[in-house]
């Protein structure tokens, strides 16, 4: 309170000089929309952590079956079955690594030592002696290489229809949109599975399968952005400067869709992920010798009781790349998106 | 506002009824747990003779003349009954018919007197039952593909009757009396009672089945029964449970025990296997996982026995390749079948080195079984193998082969697919497979128009007799489709179909002759003989599966305390 | 909005009239015949059997005469179900499906609801973070791992529900909070998204700033205004409910449409896929526009799409 009665005598003040260069120092470093993004996906931890899973598990699909010794498709029905078993884990008894299961009456035996088996299987092996830490890494190679290549595809016809429907507007906007509209009624599953049954299984079939009505959210949302970017200043000022309408869409307008594109991709992908497993689980999958998650899931749950470990590795892979991936589509929603920006 | 705090209270609602219902659940699992402790008290008979029992599929036809599928078969044989009926030993026992037939000197006329029985709605079963609906089975309007497929060439007239060159009152079955059927045959058939066993041949009750017309066999309502059980509900072919009770009204009652059969679909063994565990069920389907089999390695509740149908691969001798013997050879010697049934199956299947499969037919005068003359035939041989491999290559002038190899897409198809894809490249060096797994409907319209090199497929015969799998493989035979052709073979199958008919000792040997052509050829190669593996409450006594036609009969069966 | 109305019931008939199209072009392209015991039959009567079906006509006229029956409302016969009218096996079907889609929905979306109102109120605290996992979860594990697991870890292990079959309430819990799953997770997140919106906005600051109860700001004002657009969600949600069922139902043995589609597909039985197909598709299109018709009517502020002409 005394600092009220304290009088201010008049020369404690002093002019400020005004520096009109100072006055428009930006404080901050200037940032471009990149820039900026990143400062607040940084802040994001989950999605940091994701971003470093997906690096992690990336890199794993790549290298990890030339890790372990075993070759994924190489079969040895004397080793079905088997349990994991890492050395230097095995002797810590709540690693589930010691290369012992449970039967159902609740004994604990080690296939290991009932069939005198000298290697260590990392994540054991399945019903034909296959090894699982390959066919993991494997499986995980083939389903990101789907879910990215229809990924992918998605976003090439998914903008290029939407920019072309929202920019030309009119006739040829009303003709794009019913057919969208008709396309969105289809319940994609079930043309998915269709198309599975006509085309043969196979990496290429399962992406078209999975793209032919992919690319219609994408579409949509491309399609929004453009009808409202198109009559801004920098677009109008472009076309009275006589640009063509290639030049429009994608020098101008591209750019600043970037955002959204890259955020519904990053949406799409666990997407692709999820139907390639599913069509394997209702068995339209791969075939062998190609595998994927899915078909891994597919097998081990058959077998889940007996042996949960063919299913539990696949399934947790499967969860942390699906999780990994949304995170990271939420944590760019966040930044890229305008709306949310704090 | 309103409006969610409803929607609030809804839900509400119903987890308290989850939490209820699951509080009364746990309560029957009580009663479950302590009814097997007293099970140490010996047989007793159960006071309730209620089972509960899981069928893999729905039933997709209740009219004998219709059903083509092992659950159909299955319900018509527990609640209908036709001259003869399959006992607990696998044999053909008489059942409407009163005692054996008489047959005339050759063997082409059967008489059958009928014993007194009656229809659940008060009728007597009478001959003219009989006649009403083989002619059924075989009339062109009916569409039945079990009728003609088993009548022809067995009983007289049949495919003409088809065809529509003869009338249906042409058929071979004549109604002497009300209780007097005469059969007459194309031909002598020494396992013609057996047939009879099969549902096709089934009486049908004329006035019921015209007077319901399109409604006939839709549901339980629409259904008339002279069997052991009564079929009391079931809303139709797309319903998943269903009740079998007994049929007080059948002449053998007194030795039905088990009043009631509840029934349920579930589609999943692990499902199936769980919810046995749980109490849900006493008896599940067939298990084919071998993940779900494998847990009950020694446990007295799993009941497996041994098929006769077997699966191999068929060679098509259009590709040119496999048209070289030794390459046959080759290839039918290059798997592993016993790591094939002990390490992948592993759930009591054989490994086939024979085409005709064991326990299945016995020698008519010395009752040894089929394979006992001809045992192993093809048993896996790397070297042997390679050897004829080396030999085939260079026959053709060529020093590696791609093939294609058709398989099922089911899980055990995909993994028995995979291991012999395997197998065989790398026992045969420059061997390249390319494993297609196809759906079944595929699988058969690719054999028909043999449009694949290597077929993984398999044969499950409808009655007791060598002859369903030797005519398999006649030259230009219906079910070839491989384009094998032996002249040897062909004779000596065409001599036992004919002027060896009357000879039935003679005949089998003939049919065992045959077989060892078919593998001095390499025409096939065997995989395995299937077994199957069903688990059964230790309180059921008197289980009893067949080996064709219909799967169970529970008229033999009870349950204990 | 009756005009608009009207235009959406027409693009419908014009999708439901490609999508029936379509199928039974796949279909015809599919090899093989729906005869399961094709394996024993002769060629002779092999053609019979088609001839019956009318199975070898050239594919145009079998095309016209499907539709023509479409048009009437005959979805044909089943051939794997002997001669069963497909409506019939559809009907006895529809029942469980529609249950257990029902239950999950309503789950779904009330505990999702609950959990993204939570969410928002405690933003940014560690109640936030773990009703934000447990959405991410929901979203990202594969339904049929998530009722694999629970089935044996809740069904068998714990012996809380029947682990199969549907008999009666206790049989749909299990199927149901799995199907659920997914419903809980979209609704918590985009429950979250709004209600941090709507917390944010100037109308709650006033309300504060007025000294009203920070509950009855969250319920009265807040809550309300945040569950509009969370109806938009539900089309979409009651649409990912049917592709859920086509395994849940298989893994739990619900008899619903979704395990006999798979059964059909596998099987070949050409005239249940069409008409699944079908029927799927007209539920789907119904939904959307309902959402669609809902949306306008609850908030006048969103101008449907048809309306700007």
């Amino acid at each position: 309170m005394a600092q009220f009665d304290e009088k201010i005598s008049k020369d404690q003040f002093e002019p400020a000089i005004i520096d009109a260069s100072t006055s428009e120092r930006i404080s901050k470093p200037s940032l471009n929309y990149w820039q900026d993004a990143w400062l607040r996906v940084r802040k994001n931890k989950g999605a940091i952590v994701s971003l470093v899973v997906i690096g992690f598990l990336i890199i794993m699909a790549l290298i990890g079956p030339s890790l372990s010794k075993f070759d994924s498709n190489k079969q040895n029905t004397k080793h079905a079955n088997l349990p994991p078993r890492i050395e230097a884990l095995e002797n810590i008894s709540w690693l589930p690594f010691d290369g012992t299961r449970t039967l159902k009456n609740g004994n604990v035996v080690n296939p290991y030592e009932q069939k005198q088996i000298e290697e260590y299987y990392w994540f054991g092996t399945d019903a034909l002696g296959r090894d699982q830490f390959s066919r993991v890494w494997k499986g995980t190679q083939i389903s990101l290489y789907i879910a990215f290549l229809a990924a992918f595809i998605d976003m090439v016809i998914g903008v290029t229809f939407g920019a072309v429907s929202g920019y030309f507007g009119g006739r040829v906007d009303n003709i794009m949109q019913r057919i969208i509209e008709v396309l969105s009624g289809i319940p994609n599953l079930v043309i998915v599975i269709l198309m599975i049954i006509v085309l043969k299984p196979g990496i290429i079939s399962i992406t078209v399968a999975l793209t032919i009505t992919g690319w219609v959210s994408m579409a949509r949302v491309i399609r929004a952005q453009v009808l409202k970017l198109k009559n801004q200043e920098f677009v109008l000022a472009s076309r009275t400067l006589g640009a063509s309408h290639a030049k429009i869409i994608f020098k101008h307008l591209l750019p600043n869709l970037a955002g959204v594109i890259i955020i519904n991709t990053m949406f799409s992908i666990p997407n692709a992920i999820f139907f390639e497993a599913f069509l394997s689980f209702i068995g339209l999958g791969l075939q062998d010798p190609l595998a994927s998650l899915g078909t891994l899931i597919d097998e081990g749950f058959r077998a889940m009781i007996a042996f949960p470990y063919q299913m539990l590795v696949p399934a947790i892979v499967i969860s942390v790349v699906m999780i990994a991936f949304n995170m990271i589509a939420d944590g760019l929603r966040d930044a890229l998106d305008p709306k949310m920006r704090d | 506002m309103k409006k969610s705090k409803f929607s609030l209270l809804l839900v509400l609602t119903l987890v308290l009824s989850m939490f209820l219902a699951a509080c009364s659940g746990g309560d029957k699992k009580d009663e479950a747990a302590t009814d097997n402790d007293s099970d140490a008290k010996g047989s007793e008979l159960a006071e309730t003779q209620e089972i509960t029992v899981l069928e893999s599929a729905e039933i997709p036809s209740m009219d004998s003349v219709l059903a083509e599928d092992t659950v159909g078969f299955t319900m018509i044989n527990n609640v209908n009954e036709g001259l003869f009926r399959l006992d607990q030993e696998q044999n053909a026992v008489p059942a409407l018919s009163d005692g054996e037939p008489t047959v005339s000197e050759d063997g082409t006329v059967y008489t059958f007197k009928l014993r007194d029985a009656k229809w659940s709605n008060g009728d007597t079963v009478t001959a003219h039952d009989f006649v009403y609906a083989w002619q059924r089975a075989i009339g062109q309007e009916t569409a039945s593909f079990y009728g003609p497929y088993i009548m022809s060439g067995v009983i007289k007239n049949a495919v003409q009757v088809n065809a529509g060159e003869l009338d249906v009152n042409q058929l071979g079955v004549e109604a002497l009396s009300d209780n007097e059927l005469k059969v007459t045959l194309e031909k002598p058939v020494p396992y013609f009672t057996a047939l009879m066993a099969f549902p096709t041949f089934y009486p049908q009750n004329q006035k019921f089945v015209e007077e319901k017309g399109a409604d006939y066999a839709k549901n339980a309502e629409n259904l008339i029964f002279n069997g052991p059980f009564k079929m009391t509900k079931w809303d139709g072919v797309a319903a998943t449970e269903w009740t079998l009770e007994k049929n007080e009204e059948y002449w053998d009652a007194e030795n039905v025990t088990l009043t009631k059969i509840n029934y349920n679909t579930s589609k999943d063994p692990q499902a199936a296997a769980n919810a046995f565990e749980a109490g849900q069920a006493d008896v599940t389907p067939k298990l084919s996982t071998p993940a779900v089999i494998s847990q009950y390695e020694g446990d007295p509740r799993l009941v497996t026995w041994l098929e006769p149908t077997e699966f191999w691969l068929k060679l098509n001798q259009e590709n040119e390749a496999l048209a070289n013997k030794n390459i046959r050879f080759a290839i039918s010697l290059a798997f592993d079948k016993d790591a094939l049934v002990n390490d992948i199956l592993q759930n009591g299947s054989l490994a086939a080195n024979y085409a005709v499969p064991a326990g299945f037919v016995k020698h008519p005068e010395t009752g040894e079984d089929f394979r006992e003359a001809n045992g192993d035939m093809n048993t896996f041989d790397a070297e042997k193998a390679k050897e004829y491999w080396t030999k085939g290559l260079a026959e053709l002038g060529v020093d590696k082969l791609e093939l294609n190899f058709l398989g099922g897409d089911t899980e055990t198809s995909k993994t028995v697919d995979a291991f012999l894809k395997d197998q065989l490249q790398n026992n045969l060096p420059g061997l390249t497979i390319n494993l297609e797994s196809v759906p079944f409907s595929v699988r058969l319209d690719r054999e028909d128009t043999q449009d694949y090199d290597i077929l993984h497929a398999g044969w499950g015969p409808d009655y007791p007799d060598p002859m369903t799998y030797s005519d398999l493989w006649l030259t230009g035979g219906g079910h070839n489709k491989m384009s094998y052709s032996s002249a040897k073979y062909d004779e000596l199958v065409k001599s036992a179909q004919g002027e060896l008919a009357a000879k039935p000792a003679e005949r089998f040997e003939a049919l065992q002759e045959a077989e060892k052509v078919l593998f001095e050829d390499a025409a096939l190669a065997p995989t395995y003989q299937r077994a199957s593996n069903v688990l059964v409450s230790d309180k059921l006594e008197g289980f009893t599966y067949h080996i064709f036609g219909p799967e169970y009969s529970w008229k033999y069966a009870k349950l204990n305390k | 909005m009756i005009k608009y109305i009207g235009q959406r019931v027409i693009y419908m008939i014009i999708t439901l009239f490609l999508i029936a199209s379509m199928t039974f072009f796949l279909m015809k392209l599919i090899p093989g015949t729906p005869f399961k015991n094709q394996a024993k039959m002769s060629d002779e009567q092999l053609e019979m059997m088609l001839d019956h079906y009318k199975l070898d006509e050239p594919v145009p006229v079998q095309y016209v005469a499907y539709m023509t029956n479409l048009v009437k409302g005959d979805l044909g016969t089943s051939y794997q179900f002997a001669n069963t009218p497909v409506s019939e096996l559809l009907g006895a079907r529809i029942g469980a499906s529609a249950l257990l889609g029902f239950q999950a929905l309503l789950v779904g979306t009330v505990f999702g609801i609950i959990l993204g109102v939570i969410g928002a109120l405690k933003q940014n605290t560690w109640i936030d973070y773990g009703t934000t996992f447990i959405a991410v979860i929901g979203k990202s594990i594969p339904s049929f791992v998530f009722a694999g697991l629970l089935q044996y870890y809740v069904g068998v292990k714990l012996g809380w529900f029947p682990v199969a079959f549907w008999k009666g309430p206790e049989y749909t819990v299990m199927p149901t909070i799995a199907l659920a799953m997914f419903p809980i997770a979209i609704a918590a997140r985009f429950m979250r998204t709004e209600m941090v919106e709507v917390l944010g906005s100037d109308y709650i600051t006033l309300a504060r700033a007025k000294g009203a109860n920070y509950f009855e700001i969250a319920f009265k004002h807040a809550l309300r205004n945040a569950l509009i657009p969370v109806i938009t969600v539900l089309g979409p949600l009651a649409v990912s409910l049917m592709t859920g069922s086509l395994v849940i139902e298989k893994i739990f043995s619900v008899p619903g449409l979704g395990e006999q589609f798979v059964k059909s597909v596998q099987v070949n039985d050409y005239s249940v896929i069409m008409a699944t197909t079908l029927l799927f598709a007209f539920l789907f299109i119904v939904v959307i526009l309902i959402v669609d018709i809902l949306y306008g009517l609850i908030d006048p502020r969103i101008r449907l799409a048809g309306g700007k002409k």
